[in-house]
């Protein structure tokens, strides 16, 4: 175990308040007079620096957790706890990368990604924004493309400055909303492991949420299992492999598959009832 | 050139339907389809309804009445020389261009104002609403009365007619933008003139483009309209003169630049529009 993880354990155990806590938070909508369920009374922990992947068939209300962490819902019961405060308005502690990207069509991937340092919260000496951005453009890959509009940029390309946009400023804590599921395998990898390195180096707390087991795997300390309709946890998996993980080698390793297997096997008969495609 | 373009695609497909079905008609398909064709066959049929129009043997009385375009192109000419036509052509294009101003600043600034403070707008919406369902030109006497004949009353009238376009679209461009991106920054920490300058104005600007847009036409039309019914200058003043002088030759010569000016003003908002959509999409 590294320092870090050590160093986790450690506040644990000596009741460090949670980063985020989830108080029985529930979430209902109404559809056509209906009351739906999208979330039942949820109980979540998470703690400072870790990072948390959410997995469950569609339509599990994972992405309503993320909102209501965001401050964006507000829970039907129950409470959202962000360092002990009760959220109640849009959560400015947070980066949120939503699922459908929301860059700014009159801009540039440049100036997209520079926007967050344009605010008086983040203000940045241009001469110091530059390099952020031009490094951030870099670490994202899309060197070439700094004048090209969204609409010019493939939905990957797009995903991707969205995440530049998102890190640019360094939140302390990240929501992530399927950030990568536009992208080929290759270059999946790739952002995984620029991901772990600057989540790891800035101590980012980390919700993810995605449908990639092999993703969570790579990237989490723990992994929350939900099940669908109404969405709940079902259970809460360990990862147990060493930090720094090696994303491009972890997938091939036996605690990685024995990981894979367990996961796997809490998951497939809801996602075979849950996909409702 | 964009319209004619236009017109030649509907001529072609036209012109080809009868080629489906009998053989020999290619000959005449292959002529309009050529630039020279389609222009060629316009000229003649213009100058045969121009001969017709000039030889048609009738009455005196009727003579008077549908006038003749030998005539209709003399009093043209003499206007042109006179400068008459450059006198009401000046003032015509300078009350709608005024309006025009006007409306559009304060129908973009009052739009901004009722986009960004939605409490506002809730409590003006309903006398808003009413007042855009009125038929602006029913304020045209009333507009005379309080500013006179001359130019200020027809300006007011075209300014408030393209304040509401232009006020409108500016709302609808402001509410219209999309909720997950204004949350993206505020989440960012935007306050909110940064969300109003970096989010609000920008999206809005394609609608408002479009509230312009629409609203030249509005504008020529509402100053036509507004000298139709009091004025001293302008075309729509010449068109009444002249039809109130029974001089039928005058009218229709005031009518034809009336129909100059609407072409050249389509055509140069197609060829702004043309050049402004890449932006604007």
């Amino acid at each position: 175990m590294n320092d870090t993880a050590a160093a986790r354990d450690v506040a644990a155990a000596a009741g460090t308040p949670a980063k985020i806590r989830l108080l029985r938070a529930e979430k209902a909508f109404q559809v056509r007079g209906q009351d739906i369920e999208a979330v039942h009374p949820t109980d979540l922990d998470i703690r400072p620096h870790e990072f948390i992947a959410l997995v469950g068939p569609s339509g599990c209300g994972k992405s309503t957790i993320l909102n209501m962490i965001a401050g964006l819902m507000r829970p039907t019961a129950g409470e959202v706890l962000y360092d002990g405060t009760p959220v109640s308005g849009p959560n400015r502690r947070v980066g949120y990368m939503t699922q459908k990207d929301t860059l700014l069509p009159w801009r540039t991937t440049r100036d997209n990604i520079r926007i967050a340092l344009e605010l008086k919260s983040h203000a940045t000496p241009r001469a110091e924004a530059d390099e952020r951005v031009r490094q951030m453009i870099e670490l994202v890959g899309l060197r070439g493309f700094e004048n090209h509009t969204p609409a010019e940029l493939s939905g990957g390309m797009r995903k991707r400055a969205a995440m530049a946009r998102t890190l640019i400023y360094e939140p302390e804590t990240l929501l992530m909303d399927e950030p990568f599921g536009a992208l080929d395998s290759q270059l999946k990898l790739l952002m995984l492991d620029q991901l772990q390195s600057l989540t790891q180096h800035r101590h980012m707390s980390v919700v993810f949420v995605t449908h990639d087991l092999g993703e969570a795997i790579t990237l989490s300390d723990r992994i929350v299992v939900m099940s669908a309709r109404p969405g709940r946890i079902r259970a809460i998996h360990d990862v147990k492999l060493e930090r720094p993980r090696d994303v491009f080698k972890v997938r091939f390793t036996p605690a990685f598959s024995e990981q894979h297997e367990r996961l796997w096997d809490e998951l497939k008969d809801d996602i075979v009832k849950g996909t409702d495609v | 050139m964009a319209r004619a373009g236009q017109t030649a695609v509907i001529g072609t497909g036209s012109a080809r339907l009868p080629g489906a079905t009998g053989g020999d008609q290619s000959a005449a398909e292959r002529f309009f389809s050529t630039w020279a064709g389609r222009i060629g066959s316009r000229i003649v049929l213009v100058a045969l309804i121009l001969l017709v129009w000039e030889y048609a043997p009738v009455p005196r009385a009727t003579r008077f009445w549908m006038s003749s375009p030998s005539l209709i192109l003399g009093t043209l000419w003499d206007w042109l020389f006179d400068g008459t036509i450059w006198a009401h052509l000046e003032s015509t294009l300078l009350v709608m261009s005024e309006g025009y101003v006007i409306g559009c600043a304060v129908g973009i600034g009052f739009g901004f104002l009722l986009g960004f403070f939605p409490r506002l707008s809730r409590v003006l919406a309903p006398l808003l609403a009413s007042f855009y369902a009125l038929p602006k030109i029913a304020l045209a006497p009333l507009f005379v009365i309080l500013l006179g004949v001359d130019n200020s009353s027809k300006i007011a009238l075209v300014a408030v007619t393209v304040f509401f376009l232009v006020l409108t679209s500016t709302i609808d461009g402001v509410r219209e933008v999309d909720r997950n991106t204004v949350n993206a920054l505020v989440l960012m920490g935007a306050t909110r003139t940064e969300i109003i300058r970096k989010v609000l104005i920008w999206a809005a600007l394609p609608w408002i483009f479009t509230g312009m847009r629409i609203a030249v036409r509005y504008a020529f039309t509402t100053t036509l309209l507004a000298e139709l019914i009091a004025a001293n200058r302008g075309l729509g003043f010449l068109i009444e003169l002249n039809s109130g002088n029974f001089n039928t030759t005058g009218a229709y010569a005031a009518i034809v630049v009336v129909i100059i000016c609407s072409v050249l003003l389509t055509e140069l908002l197609s060829r702004l529009e043309s050049r402004m959509s890449h932006w604007v999409s």
